[in-house]
C-alpha cells in the first residue's frame, strides 16, 4: 500500500464520517396542543412569556424563553411580547419563583390587589404565557484524545450524544382569569463530534428547533387562527 | 557603565520573578466575591409607620468563607453591603417612612415607632463541583428584630432565603456565586415584604397602634 493510497483511504473515511454526521444529527420535534377557550389578541394587548423556576432539580432557562419571545413577535401577524425580566422586575415581589402564581386561581387571588392589577393594565398584558421544561442530554458515548508534540498536535476519536428538550407552554387569559390552552414541544437528536486531526462537530440543533416551533405554535394559538 | 547595565537587568529580572510568584501565590489562595446585584422596588401596599433601621457591624461587615474538601479557604463571599442595598430599596416601600441609624441610642432620641434590625443567623453555598449537580445554590437564615424606640423587644422572627442559578460553560465560579445569592437576596425581599404583616408578634404590635 502506498502512500498515496493511505491519504485517499483516510480521506473516504473522513468523508464517510462527516456525511452520517451530517444525515444523523438531525432533529424530529413534535408539538401538542390542548385548547380549552377561544383566543384572540389585539394590537394594543401584548402577552408576557415567563418561565417557570419553583423546580429543585431544573429551571426553565431564560434564553429559551426570549427566543420563543423573539418568534412570536416576528413577522406581519406578531405579537408585542414583555420581556420576561422587565416584567417580573416591574411587579417585584409578585412573580418570584417563591411568590408566582401556580394555578389560575391564584392569579385571581393576585389581581385582587390594586398594584398588581394596575400594573398589569400599565402593559397591556391580555395573555401570561408559562414555559416550563428544560433540555437534557442522555447516551453520551464515545471518546476523543488530542495530543500534541514538537512537530504538531491532533485528535483522533468519535464522540456522540442525544440531547432532549421537553417544554411545556399554558397560557393563562388574564380577561377571564383561565387557562386557555396548553402547547407541548418535544425535541429529539443525536450529535456527532468525529475527529480526524481537528474535532469536526456536527450539533443537533434541538433547543432551538423546540423554539421555534413552540414559537409559531403559540403566535397562531393567541391568534385564535 | 556595563554594571550598572547588568544591576538593571538583575533588579529587573528580580522584579519580575516576584511578579511571577506572587501572582502564582494569589492564584493558590482564596478567591475574593463581593456580592453586587440591583434590587427592584416592591410593588406593595406601604404601612403608616414609621420606622428606624439599624444594620450592626456584623450585618455590615458580613462575610462567608466556604472551604475547599481539604480544609483550605477557597470563597470568601461578601454580603454585607449588599444586604445593605437590599434593605434599603425594599424598607421604604414598605413603610410611610424610614430612617438609617447608626446606634440604638440614636433611636430613643426619634420619634419612630420602631427599630428594625436584621441579623444574618447563616450563609450556606452549595458548589456544583462538591454536590455534582448543574446548580449553584445559596441558603441564607435571617433572625428578624422589630424594636422599640427604647429598645424593648416587639417582635422576633426567623426568614429563610434560597436561590439557585444554573452552571453556565463560559461563566466563572465567582460570578454564577453572585447570581445564585442575588436570587437568594430577591427571594428574602419578596417572603420579607409579602409575610411582615402575617408575622403573628407583628400582627399583634400592629393592633396596638
Amino acid at each position: 500500500m502506498n502512500a498515496d493510497n493511505v491519504i485517499t483511504n483516510k480521506l473516504i473515511l473522513a468523508g464517510l464520517t462527516l456525511l452520517a454526521g451530517l444525515l444523523g444529527a438531525c432533529t424530529s420535534t413534535t408539538v401538542d396542543e390542548f385548547r380549552q377557550g377561544e383566543t384572540g389578541i389585539t394590537s394594543e394587548e401584548s402577552v408576557v412569556i415567563l418561565g417557570r423556576r419553583q423546580a429543585s432539580d431544573y429551571e426553565t432557562d431564560s434564553d429559551f424563553v426570549s427566543c420563543v419571545g423573539d418568534h412570536i413577535t416576528r413577522g406581519q401577524d406578531g405579537i408585542d411580547v414583555i420581556p420576561e425580566q422587565e416584567f417580573i422586575d416591574a411587579m417585584f415581589p409578585w412573580f418570584e419563583p417563591r411568590t408566582a402564581p401556580l394555578r389560575t386561581r391564584d392569579l385571581e387571588r393576585l389581581m385582587a390587589e390594586d398594584v398588581v392589577a394596575s400594573k398589569i393594565n400599565d402593559f397591556g398584558i391580555r395573555y401570561i404565557i408559562w414555559v416550563d421544561g428544560f433540555t437534557e442530554t442522555t447516551d453520551r458515548a464515545g471518546s476523543i484524545s488530542c495530543t500534541i508534540g514538537p512537530g504538531g498536535g491532533g485528535c483522533f476519536g468519535f464522540g456522540s450524544w442525544e440531547d432532549d428538550a421537553n417544554f411545556d407552554a399554558r397560557i393563562w387569559d388574564v380577561g377571564s382569569l383561565s387557562s386557555v390552552g396548553t402547547i407541548s414541544t418535544d425535541a429529539t437528536g443525536q450529535s456527532y463530534l468525529p475527529a480526524i486531526v481537528i474535532p469536526i462537530p456536527l450539533i443537533a440543533r434541538v433547543e432551538a428547533n423546540a423554539c421555534s416551533r413552540l414559537g409559531a405554535q403559540l403566535k397562531n394559538f393567541v391568534n385564535g387562527s | 557603565m556595563q554594571t550598572a547595565t547588568r544591576l538593571m537587568t538583575s533588579l529587573r529580572a528580580r522584579v519580575l520573578a516576584s511578579a511571577i510568584l506572587a501572582g502564582l501565590l494569589s492564584a493558590c489562595g482564596v478567591s475574593n466575591v463581593v456580592i453586587e446585584g440591583n434590587y427592584p422596588t416592591p410593588n406593595i401596599n406601604k404601612l403608616p409607620l414609621s420606622i428606624a433601621v439599624y444594620y450592626d457591624d456584623a450585618l455590615r461587615n458580613f462575610a462567608y468563607i466556604e472551604y475547599s474538601e481539604t480544609g483550605k479557604e477557597e470563597y470568601n463571599i461578601e454580603s454585607g453591603l449588599s444586604h445593605m442595598d437590599l434593605f434599603d430599596a425594599i424598607l421604604p416601600a414598605m413603610f410611610e417612612q424610614v430612617v438609617r441609624i447608626e446606634s440604638m441610642d440614636q433611636a430613643s432620641r426619634m420619634s419612630v415607632d420602631a427599630v428594625f434590625a436584621p441579623a444574618i443567623e447563616e450563609f450556606q453555598l452549595a458548589l456544583p463541583a462538591k454536590t455534582k449537580l448543574d446548580v449553584f445554590e445559596v441558603w441564607i437564615k435571617y433572625n428578624m428584630r422589630l424594636l422599640s424606640a427604647e429598645g424593648d423587644y416587639i417582635a422576633d422572627w426567623v426568614v429563610t432565603s434560597y436561590g439557585k442559578t444554573p452552571q453556565e460553560t463560559f461563566q466563572s465560579v465567582e460570578a454564577s456565586i453572585n447570581e445564585a445569592a442575588v436570587v437568594a437576596l430577591r427571594d428574602l425581599a419578596s417572603s420579607f415584604s409579602l409575610s411582615f404583616t402575617q408575622v403573628p408578634e407583628v400582627r399583634d404590635w400592629l393592633n396596638t397602634l
